[in-house]
């Protein structure tokens, strides 16, 4: 019984390092855009996500498309958005996107924002500190 | 414990969790997410009761298979604090979720953090499942000793994720506590964790009686059924007797 119970313990440890050590090569949830302009002929066309901080003053809507640019790490991407960004969109955060290069920029379907540890408080007597681009 | 004790327990943990709203509550604005900072009075502590329960279990299985300390005590104390777990993990997920929905954008993405933590949900699942198989008491309690501890290695993982994989989780709120968050959120988080340690412990000693009392329940009810069978049938054989 106890070799058994030994055996079990092991075979359920092996188990878990080979799905552990996959999923180390597979939950790379993103590139960041200094990783995806680096690869950028071997993705192609192919759909991927995308992690950049958005520049400063680099937004701008027209109709169902939303044009800015992301950065990371010195690599600048331009990113032409189809459809509404989320509620907290806005420049100097950081987001990750969702689509494909196509010739000379990104071009996204989905923005998520991905939000950074930083809890700085707003300042209390300013109506607002967000700046739309 | 006595009744007693409980019962302090019970309003000490349900006055923490009280004032823990209450701090969460009056957190102010901040730049990034507006409103919703607010989640991180509930959302981390919630992640932590889930992790110190199913690390009990883990520890009381240990216990249990090692043949020096094996008792009953820890099968059940195992068997408690895993369900316990369990409510944890999925209002973790639940307020992880409604978090998500505003700042993020989306309601779940499959990153490694959610992903994992979906996984640790199924695990404590399939561990209640397994200790519900009937079978011999002992049997049943180290086989469920057994996947307890292997299961619980996924709390490590988790808790790692953010760090060792790219995530659209934030990083662990706690190691970064000093540069990035300021006085009153910190303050709240961490009435946040002892509370729902707190409120873990109530809830503990509360399982562990039911499951105790479903233990006895399984062991002596056979016996407790067979005397009152007997004690009916005292009177028919009576007259045969004295015949």
């Amino acid at each position: 019984m106890n070799t058994r119970v030994v055996v079990a313990l092991a075979a359920i440890a092996a188990a878990l390092i080979i799905l552990f050590v996959n999923l180390g090569q597979a939950t790379q949830f993103f590139r960041t855009a200094d990783q995806a302009v680096a690869q950028r002929a071997k993705l192609g066309h192919r759909r991927f996500r995308i992690e950049g901080t958005v520049v400063d003053g680099s937004v701008h809507t027209a109709g169902q498309q939303v044009a800015f640019v992301i950065e990371s790490k010195g690599a600048r991407v331009d990113v032409l958005h189809t459809g509404d960004p989320p509620q907290l969109f806005k420049p100097g955060i950081p987001v990750v996107l969702e689509g494909r290069f196509e010739g000379q920029h990104f071009a996204s379907d989905r923005i998520l924002v991905k939000h950074t540890e930083s809890y700085k408080v707003q300042h209390p007597d300013r109506v607002s500190t967000t700046v739309a681009g | 414990m006595t009744r007693r004790a409980t019962n302090i327990l019970g309003l000490v943990a349900l006055a923490l969790v009280g004032t823990t709203i209450g701090m969460g509550l009056a957190l102010p604005r901040t730049v990034e997410q507006h409103e919703y900072s607010r989640m991180i009075a509930i959302h981390p502590p919630l992640a932590w009761a889930s992790y110190v329960s199913f690390g009990v279990t883990a520890l009381a299985s240990a216990l249990y298979l090692w043949p020096r300390t094996r008792s009953r005590f820890w099968d059940l104390v195992a068997g408690a604090s895993a369900e316990i777990s369990a409510v944890f993990t999925a209002l973790t997920l639940v307020t992880g979720s409604i978090w998500g929905r505003p700042t993020w954008g989306v309601w779940w993405v499959w990153d490694a953090r959610l992903t994992l933590t979906a996984l640790m949900l199924a695990l404590l699942l399939g561990y209640l499942a397994l200790r519900r198989v009937p079978g011999d008491i002992g049997a049943r309690g180290k086989r469920s000793a057994v996947v307890a501890l292997a299961s619980a290695l996924v709390i490590p993982i988790d808790h790692f994720a953010v760090d060792w994989w790219t995530t659209l989780h934030q990083d662990s709120s706690i190691e970064r506590a000093k540069d990035t968050l300021g006085g009153p959120f910190v303050a709240a988080m961490l009435v946040g964790f002892v509370a729902f340690t707190v409120l873990y412990a109530w809830l503990l000693v509360l399982r562990f009686r039911v499951e105790q009392l479903e233990d006895r329940y399984e062991v002596e009810g056979l016996d407790v059924a067979l005397a009152a069978r007997r004690a009916e049938a005292l009177p028919l054989r009576e007259p045969e007797v004295v015949a």
